[in-house]
């Protein structure tokens, strides 16, 4: 709507710029450049310093064996992304950011979803129901994920206690010693973060015309199936701005993965983010961190190609 | 057509069955979503009650004293709001207004950093920190911060100024206004409400960053919120006293984010909700 719009505003624009004059326009367009430099220069400072200099640092850095201090560097070549790419705990965390990022996209999309229909459907004490889901996502992830992670301990962690005191004992597990359980438990916090996706959902609902429902409704449709047939499929653009910013989100998941299970156990949960930065800061390994962290950017870098076009073609 | 809030409902008429599977459904989620909270608030009064928040409150742990690390949250999250708002408004104007060549295709070039995660950009962040002399300063984290939020700022605010009448533009033009002017009175505004959005996320997302202070702020003096949860941690011994403790420091940590939520709520919610794909 908002394209047509435009095109509609663009052509009495185009032929007042035929008019000989006002060449007060054409003078103004002429001098859109050099405002456009200086409009731009900012953020073209902080994306040349920040991202293309890193980029080159980087580049430089990962073909060396060299510490923190940047001092006495070896160069190696390409060692370090040999090292790299057959080390199988980098393998691990890339599988397992694609597959967190997968799940996160899964449980958004339904469990989000379903949620924020419900909250939708004339739900008393909206507001905090709302606040409630959001919290997770809106404090400090490095807070919650301590807590939570506190909660996986086996012997007095809350969840084994609490799991005790209702008779299911035998569903405790050692949270952070078996790799399922570990797995189950990273599950269920990157659940808590479905905050946002219930907000995207929520506000868009609120767009749907109300006779659509109504008809629905005085035909004997129940809201599973209002819910199912006919609001999941009118939020399509909706699914897309949520699978974007999931897998958006989960590229930046490192607290969560840190501050809950650190990588446990034996670093069978890491993810490409915990992976570069306990080469960074616990291995002083930077060459390696830098060669680490140039493939998980071509990744990025390769799905945000993606998104751009998903975004172009859903405009 | 008409647009309800986040505050009315759909049309829809629940049954009674329904109804009841609707609210039960809701608060069980709700209880495990508090859940967490719930268990921090309980454990930090078990032992020692609620003095044990006047203790960690005045005392310091590992050299870092917990109503500082609000003072330097609080410093970190202006100054990230602040650039995210100014830089990424001059460029959303530029993008929006400004008809140059290769404008789409910087644009888009702009948005592919959407997905640069944080841990990637350690190695370089700490090199250019040490460079430019910010180790342990608030705008040593700020900037790293803000570069990585000022895509997303860019594509909301850019959304928001495309949808000005040009005809607004027009008549300005025909007063011999130029891009400044229309840039101050016009787009700038006419974006309040999304500038007010974005400085509310930007300030969320700030208080939530633990890996640019980790690596940056090495003086405990300088510990940002976030960053004290990993930083206090030893500080405390595992007696019952002391852990009832350190979850009243995680729970007083995490106050300043509550309340921005709970009284900024309307911001937060539209800035996350405008950032998505329009129809």
């Amino acid at each position: 709507m908002t394209r047509v719009t435009t095109s509609k505003l663009t052509k009495p624009r185009g032929g007042s710029k035929a008019l000989p004059p006002r060449g007060g326009v054409s003078r103004v367009a002429l001098k859109g450049g050099w405002y456009a430099v200086g409009f731009l220069a900012p953020l073209g400072i902080l994306y040349s310093v920040y991202f293309l200099f890193s980029f080159g640092i980087l580049g430089v850095v990962s073909t060396q064996r060299v510490g923190l201090t940047f001092r006495n560097a070896v160069d190696v070549g390409f060692q370090n992304f040999v090292l790299v790419a057959g080390d199988p705990a980098f393998q691990g965390a890339l599988m397992n950011t694609i597959a967190f990022a997968a799940f996160s996209v899964a449980v958004s999309l339904s469990l989000g979803f379903i949620l924020a229909m419900m909250l939708a459907s004339g739900i008393r004490m909206r507001r905090a129901f709302y606040t409630i889901f959001l919290l997770p996502s809106l404090i400090p992830m490095s807070l919650f994920a301590t807590v939570f992670g506190r909660m996986l301990e086996t012997r007095d962690g809350a969840i084994n206690e609490f799991l005790r005191a209702i008779g299911l004992g035998f569903a405790a597990q050692d949270w952070l010693g078996d790799p399922t359980a570990a797995y189950v438990a990273v599950g269920v916090i990157i659940t808590y973060a479905i905050g946002l996706p219930i907000m995207y959902y929520s506000t868009d609902v609120a767009q749907v015309q109300a006779s659509v429902m109504e008809s629905a409704t005085l035909d004997g449709a129940s809201v599973w199936q209002i819910y199912r047939i006919m609001l999941f499929p009118l939020l399509r653009t909706t699914h897309i701005t949520v699978i974007l910013s999931v897998v958006l989100g989960s590229f930046r998941a490192f607290d969560i993965i840190y501050f809950s299970t650190a990588g446990q156990p034996g670093g069978r949960t890491d993810i490409t983010g915990t992976y570069i930065y306990k080469a960074t800061l616990g291995l002083d390994r930077i060459g390696y961190a830098a060669a680490a962290s140039i493939l998980v950017l071509l990744v990025a870098l390769a799905f945000s190609v993606v998104q751009i076009i998903v975004r172009r073609k859903a405009l | 057509m008409a647009t309800r809030s986040l505050e009315q409902s759909l049309p829809l008429h629940l049954r009674r069955g329904e109804r009841i599977a609707t609210y039960a459904f809701i608060v069980i989620f709700a209880l495990a979503f508090a859940a967490p909270l719930i268990n921090a608030v309980q454990t930090s009064i078990a032992v020692g009650g609620f003095e044990n928040y006047l203790v960690v409150l005045t005392r310091s742990y590992n050299g870092v004293s917990i109503p500082l690390t609000f003072l330097n949250s609080a410093i970190v999250a202006v100054m990230h709001a602040t650039l995210v708002c100014s830089v990424g408004a001059l460029a959303a104007y530029a993008f929006s207004f400004i008809d140059f060549r290769g404008r789409e295709v910087m644009y888009y070039g702009v948005l592919l950093f959407l997905a640069v995660p944080a841990t990637a950009l350690l190695v370089p962040v700490y090199f250019l920190t040490g460079t430019l002399g910010l180790f342990n300063t608030h705008l040593g984290v700020a900037l790293p911060e803000a570069v990585l939020t000022l895509p997303f700022a860019v594509l909301l605010l850019r959304n928001r100024m495309d949808d000005i009448p040009r005809e607004l533009v027009e008549a300005a033009v025909m007063d011999k206004a130029t891009h400044i002017t229309i840039f101050r009175h016009v787009a700038l505004p006419l974006s309040r409400g999304t500038l007010a959005n974005l400085a509310a996320l930007s300030v969320m997302w700030s208080l939530q960053d633990f890996l640019f202070p980790s690596i940056v702020l090495r003086d405990s003096q300088m510990a940002t919120a976030a960053q004290a949860v990993q930083t206090i941690r030893s500080a405390f011994a595992p007696t019952p006293v002391e852990s009832a403790q350190y979850y009243a420091a995680l729970v007083l940590l995490g106050v300043p984010a509550v309340l921005i939520i709970i009284f900024a709520f309307k911001y937060v919610t539209n800035g996350i909700s405008a950032g998505g794909v329009k129809e």
